[in-house]
């Protein structure tokens, strides 16, 4: 068994380099700064993309261990709509209460993902994985119409929503909106980092797991509801945005083999890096028009998956 | 008479309506091979599965190393039984290195590795195995959770099913060493010729027992004939 320290400490210094240069570009030109004032502007941004992408990788990279499926990941099989989902049905209901309480975007928002995740769980039960990731596209289209419904009905929450939709939310970041989420997803991120054991042996199929002396019910439930937090929590930052999750373990695998132990924090480091260049790169190769981080994250993500799937032996 | 470590009374499965498994009784001693025999969809897979905690619906009296497997948590159970599937599989391609990993200990691992003569494939992912090579790397890990044998139950469905001569040979003895290690084992198998070797056949038939007993009366041409339908 190698050890995969250096592998993710490397990964760790050039995420800490991608973090400076990201704090460095904008639309204000390169720099901090005279007094450090670009950099206190960008920081809330620059913590928020870190945060959700470390948050996604592991979601991800947990749905993809409980469901046996390396295609699972939450912008796909609908949780990440879900929480949309359910933060239209909370600006739809109450615009004031929602910007006068902090927690309530969240907590809506991880209440609709729980919700999705368990309709996922329950739709899914006892059949084959592929069936199951199609219940879970089935959802993604429909929460994600339930959203664009509201956002029609609802002219005061139409902008946001559709914005949260196409994954724009990072502009919007300052701290003080930004930090309950922001541990959201460090909280999500070290409790799933405790799910490698399990998760190995879940690798060996459900009756072997359980023979190895898994509770893989509670293993179950646990991915359930840590991936819906971390989930709700990224979204909250960012909008809605796929590939991450379901990108970050597959290099991650690629780079240090399937074990979670090392696997999980590196896809974590991982997600965040890529979801912090995406975001870096949309806002600064056109200052003026820039793209989302959900959409520079396809750019990215779509033709990189493609080129993953190919070499998959199976 | 050596301590029964595995016992089933009126023991019933039934799975989407069907009955799969018929009122089982049955004992297994510590030291003791018991070959489970019978026709595909006999029921062999589910009396394993009911006899390894991993059916919970099952009804009747069962008694694992003195306690109820339905009813117990699988970190308990773990160290009194281990358990090998008919055809293992892994959502991961893991090396052979990264599977012992998985097993209590990595040392008891490649113990079973070398002794199944996987000694010199530990950098093999498992995709690049042969088929039988797949299986006695995931029964290397049945028999490392295993442990020391002493007291334990061991649960094999068709272990030497898809291996050559001399790996079937090979788990044929780890079987037998386990037993006289103080391990009370259960295989369901479709090879007659082995089963005549255990102390004990159990001959399954539409989820019944048909015939339980050491295999010179329990196995005889006339319930071969019966129950396979050849001579």
């Amino acid at each position: 068994m190698k050890c995969h320290a250096g592998t993710l400490a490397l990964a760790a210094l050039l995420l800490a380099l991608l973090a400076l240069v990201a704090l460095a570009c904008g639309s204000a030109g390169f720099g901090w700064g005279t007094n450090g004032e670009l950099l206190m502007l960008r920081l809330p941004r620059v913590l928020a993309a870190l945060a959700a992408g470390l948050a996604l990788g592991l979601g991800g990279a947990n749905q993809q261990g409980v469901f046996r499926n390396p295609l699972a990941d939450p912008g796909l099989t609908g949780v990440f709509g879900g929480a949309l989902l359910g933060i239209a049905l909370l600006l739809a209901g109450a615009t004031e209460f929602t910007w006068n309480h902090r927690w309530a975007l969240p907590t809506a928002a991880f209440a609709g993902a729980l919700a999705t995740s368990a309709v996922l769980v329950w739709l899914g039960r006892g059949r084959s994985t592929s069936k199951l990731l199609l219940t879970g596209l089935g959802l993604n289209a429909f929460t994600a119409a339930g959203t664009l419904l509201i956002a029609a009905r609802f002219p005061e929450a139409r902008d946001i929503l559709i914005n949260g939709a196409a994954g724009d939310w990072l502009g919007t970041a300052t701290l003080e909106l930004a930090w309950l989420p922001i541990l959201g997803c460090v909280l999500a991120a070290l409790l799933l980092l405790t799910q490698a054991a399990a998760l190995d042996r879940l690798a060996l199929g459900e009756d072997m797991a359980f023979c190895l002396g898994s509770d893989v019910a509670q293993t179950r439930r646990q991915g359930v509801l840590l991936t819906a937090l971390a989930a709700a929590a990224a979204i909250c930052l960012v909008g809605q945005v796929a590939f991450i999750g379901l990108l970050a373990p597959h290099l991650a695998r690629a780079l240090v083999g399937p074990r979670h132990r090392a696997m999980l924090p590196l896809a974590g480091l991982l997600g965040a890096g890529l979801l912090l260049l995406a975001d870096t790169l949309g806002r600064s190769l056109w200052p003026q028009t820039p793209i989302s981080a959900a959409a520079m994250t396809a750019l990215l993500g779509a033709p990189a998956f493609v080129w993953i799937a190919s070499r998959r032996h199976e | 008479m050596s301590e029964v470590l595995l016992a089933s009374l009126r023991l019933s499965v039934d799975l989407a309506g069907r009955t799969v498994l018929d009122g089982v009784a049955l004992t297994v001693s510590a030291g003791e091979v018991v070959a489970v025999v019978g026709a595909n969809g006999a029921g062999k897979t589910t009396l394993l599965r009911a006899c390894a905690g991993l059916l919970p619906e099952a009804t009747g009296d069962l008694t694992l190393g003195g306690v109820d497997p339905r009813q117990t948590a699988p970190e308990k159970l773990a160290r009194l039984r281990a358990y090998a599937p008919q055809h293992p599989t892994s959502a991961w391609d893991y090396t052979l290195a990264e599977l012992g990993t998985l097993a209590a200990s990595a040392a008891e691992f490649r113990h079973w590795q070398e002794r199944f003569g996987l000694h010199e494939l530990t950098a093999r992912k498992l995709s690049e195995l042969s088929g039988g090579e797949r299986k006695v790397a995931h029964l290397s890990l049945t028999f490392s959770a295993l442990g020391d044998a002493y007291g334990k139950v061991l649960l094999l469905d068709e272990p030497t099913t898809a291996l050559d001569l001399c790996r079937a040979e090979l788990v044929a003895r780890a079987i037998r060493a386990s037993a006289q290690a103080g391990a009370a084992v259960l295989v369901a198998t479709h090879d007659l010729a082995w089963a005549r070797t255990c102390e004990r056949v159990l001959v399954l038939s539409e989820g019944r027992l048909v015939s339980a007993g050491p295999p010179s009366t329990a196995l005889t041409a006339e319930l071969v004939r019966a129950t396979w339908g050849v001579a």
